[in-house]
């Protein structure tokens, strides 16, 4: 990092760079931005939902803000995050200087800003931003029932986002495919990179389905086209369809990276490499295969699609996602635990990831479905699987690798405070929904009436999502002071495994001054024990 | 305090989301089935939580462990099979339980049955017994309230006039969606006298959670009795 005399310099750097590292960093910061605006929107939420009546917002603003909440959460802060982490740590984990198309990664990075811009103009429109639910269900979001201009924002920023994964996507295979490390072969790849891959493959195959159907909508909203108007001929199925298509595998785009992370932080904590690699790699492909065949679960209560066999796929997906927690606890078993804030956080998603995994099997039972469908068990089942799973991963990461990054170490006490009010923010706002979901209480309802006994659960949730946002707030207390300090942390300062992690932190521009011999998937470990004279071969020294 | 929290984990989630007994005959097949998931769910999440708590207490650094490194394990075939075997057979379990519920929810009855019409529009629902002449409509709230006779299947056919709506009763544990230009046909038969709160359940703009409805069920009786005063109301 240059020191330079003015700001237009430093700006100018940022905003043409090609370097993955400094366009993860992009990606995170601009992610993580949208994450704290969609928490105070569900902060808002769960405010108006804390007793009967409305208080805080009116119906339409409450609509439209679950209906940003969701968007923001799925496709502009949990997407491009996977982005900011595949960006930064591919390279890095493969041991390339660059990603292969370093300006088209550029593009994508620019074009997903561009569009989670455009998509929250809406808040700059008269009527506001979309107000269809993140899924936008036609005819619902058809222009006669959806008015607003900020619904027209939403379908045109949202393509621009998915433009950018599937460019970002073909840039992560290409990657991986071909700048792979002299000895690094496939089998030798680390964990997160596999779950990179087979995620990126996801985005190709899923993204173009949902872009497709938001330039269908658009077409219906402005041009005359009637793809989803029943009287006219169309179908509002077939939304439903093109959205569940791209909208599972995009459930597994925000899970299989995070379990990429788990792969990596777990083996490093237990000093035991990953049990099981070659199963992990094969539950990763088949979590992916089987994530493109299970998107009509979300449809059961239509009657428009096969009841037997999407219950059937939704089940077997649970077979390989079991796999996965059974192999970071057998990394576990038999090792040397040691809890810094990355392994608190890696060790809770083993069990909050657990109750989101054991209640998503239940609402996969087609007759079960017909009671939980679009109540609050769902709205339970997924943030369990997003909060208590995939957002536990990201902080996992980010923990882990911030000394990467910044070549500074975040803080373990407020780490270890970040956690803990995460953990049972978690448990108090999502377990309560459970319940009331179980009772009948439907999703995406700004009120609803005292008599049905639902105000005192949905009191415990509004004051369990108060703990989440202190949670948050430790967090970003925490990279505030640690920002404000020097940089001193060495090479590999938590004794690593993969490649990211023999070069400086952070990494110089060209990310390697040399790679070590590459003979395991741990080269990095296997290296270190070379240095210490007890490895079984290598000769390589520190760089 | 450590071994608290698996237990807590595992009874939140057997004791945490009761529904609500069944009033229908179909509606208890599905909580009986729900009980079964309820059931295999605490298994499973005890063995998960109980490994990951064994491994943190008896696997956590200690100093005097300081320099020793554990034994560098890659995996075990015979495990890795047990543990993809295992939740095979459970899913393969839990898929023939559901089979054997959606044969009942999705039979249709040979023999005569009630049959209704359901239209929902924005924000409230039309009612129509097509063989009886008998119409009920309302909107806002208590909303409109049919009657059905108990022990008798049910037939509803569900559309919509507008946008895509979802017929729930929570103590049916069922629902179905209303969506423009299509049938959905579905039973149910009410074993329960009582009068039922439902609900929309499909996002459906402002009025989404103001269009409640009531069905009461009542004996053979009593049903045929309000068909002809609401047959007399109407004509």
């Amino acid at each position: 990092m240059s020191a330079s005399a003015g700001l237009g310099a430093p700006l100018l750097v940022w905003l043409t760079t090609t370097d993955h590292k400094r366009i993860g960093i992009l990606y995170g910061v601009a992610a993580f931005g949208f994450f704290l605006l969609g928490g105070l929107l569900a902060l808002v939420m769960r405010l108006e939902l804390s007793a009967p009546g409305l208080q805080v917002v009116d119906v339409q603003t409450y609509d439209q803000s679950f209906t940003m909440h969701g968007t923001i959460m799925m496709l502009l802060f949990g997407t491009p995050m996977v982005a900011a982490f595949a960006n930064y740590f591919v390279p890095l984990q493969v041991g390339a200087a660059d990603m292969v198309f370093p300006r088209l990664n550029a593009l994508s990075f620019w074009l997903f800003l561009s569009g989670g811009l455009i998509v929250l103009s809406g808040y700059l429109v008269q009527g506001g931003p979309a107000d269809v639910g993140w899924t936008g269900y036609a005819p619902l979001s058809e222009l006669p029932y959806s008015t607003t201009t900020g619904t027209d924002l939403w379908i045109v920023g949202l393509a621009l986002t998915g433009v950018a994964s599937i460019l970002g996507a073909i840039n992560f295979v290409a990657t991986i495919y071909t700048r792979r490390a002299p000895g690094l072969s496939m089998f030798r790849l680390p964990m997160f990179c596999w779950t990179i891959l087979v995620t990126s493959l996801l985005i190709l195959f899923a993204f173009p389905a949902v872009t497709t159907a938001l330039a269908l909508l658009l077409l219906d909203r402005r041009f005359g086209a009637t793809f989803f108007v029943a009287a006219e001929g169309g179908d509002p199925i077939l939304w439903q369809h093109l959205f569940w298509f791209f909208g599972h595998p995009e459930v597994y785009i925000l899970a299989l990276p995070f379990f990429g992370i788990l792969s990596e932080v777990i083996p490093v904590f237990s000093r035991k490499p990953l049990f099981g690699y070659r199963l992990m790699v094969l539950a990763t492909i088949l979590i992916g295969v089987l994530s493109m065949g299970v998107w009509a679960h979300h449809m059961f209560t239509t009657g428009a699609i096969s009841l037997p066999f999407f219950t059937l796929s939704s089940f077997l997906i649970a077979v390989p996602t079991g796999i996965k927690i059974f192999n970071w606890l057998a990394t576990m078993i038999g090792g040397r635990l040691t809890f810094p804030t990355p392994m608190l956080f890696a060790t809770g998603f083993i069990y909050l990831f657990t109750i989101g995994g054991i209640t998503g099997v239940i609402v996969a039972s087609a007759p079960l479905d017909f009671h939980f469908q679009d109540t609050y068990f769902v709205v339970a089942h997924l943030h369990n699987v997003l909060v208590g799973g995939s957002l536990m991963g990201i902080f996992a990461g980010l923990y882990f690798w911030f000394p990467k990054i910044t070549g500074r170490a975040l803080g373990e006490r407020l780490g270890k405070a970040h956690f803990w009010l995460w953990t049972v923010g978690f448990i108090v706002t999502f377990l309560p929904q459970y319940q009331l979901g179980a009772e009948g209480m439907p999703r995406r309802y700004a009120d609803y009436p005292a008599e049905l006994g639902w105000t005192t659960l949905n009191g415990v949730s509004t004051i369990g999502s108060g703990l989440l946002g202190l949670g948050v707030l430790a967090f970003l207390v925490n990279v505030a002071l640690t920002l404000r300090r020097p940089p001193d942390q060495p090479a590999d300062p938590w004794g690593g495994n993969a490649l990211e992690w023999w070069t400086s932190s952070p990494p110089p521009a060209h990310n390697f001054e040399s790679l070590p011999p590459i003979r395991s998937n741990r080269p990095v470990y296997d290296a270190r024990r070379a240095a210490e004279g007890g490895g079984r071969s290598g000769t390589a020294g520190p760089p | 305090m450590r071994r608290a929290v698996p237990a807590t984990f595992a009874l939140a989630l057997v004791a945490g989301a009761c529904v609500a007994p069944a009033a229908t005959a179909e509606g208890r097949q599905i909580e009986a089935l729900y009980t079964a998931f309820l059931v295999i769910a605490a298994l499973v999440a005890l063995v998960v939580f109980g490994l990951a708590t064994f491994a943190i207490v008896r696997y956590r650094f200690v100093p005097r462990a300081a320099g020793i490194e554990p034994r560098q394990v890659h995996g075990n075939n015979l495990v890795e099979v047990i543990w993809t075997a295992v939740p095979l057979l459970i899913v393969g379990g839990l898929f023939a339980g559901s089979l054997a519920v959606l044969a009942r929810t999705e039979a249709r009855s040979a023999e005569p049955v009630v049959e209704i019409q359901v239209e929902a529009f924005r924000w409230g629902w039309t009612f129509s017994y097509p063989d009886e002449g008998v119409q009920v409509s309302g909107f806002g709230n208590p909303g409109p309230e049919i009657v059905v006779p108990i022990d008798r299947p049910v037939r509803l056919s569900l559309t919509s006039a507008d946008v895509a709506h979802s017929w729930f009763v929570p103590r049916f544990l069922f629902k179905r969606d209303a969506i423009p230009g299509r049938t959905n046909t579905f039973e149910i038969t009410v074993e329960e006298p009582g009068t039922y709160r439902g609900q929309c359940a499909e996002f459906c703009g402002i009025g989404h959670s103001q269009m409640p409805f009531g069905v009461r069920a009542v004996s053979e009786d009593e049903y045929r009795a309000w068909l002809e005063q609401a047959s007399g109301d109407q004509g």
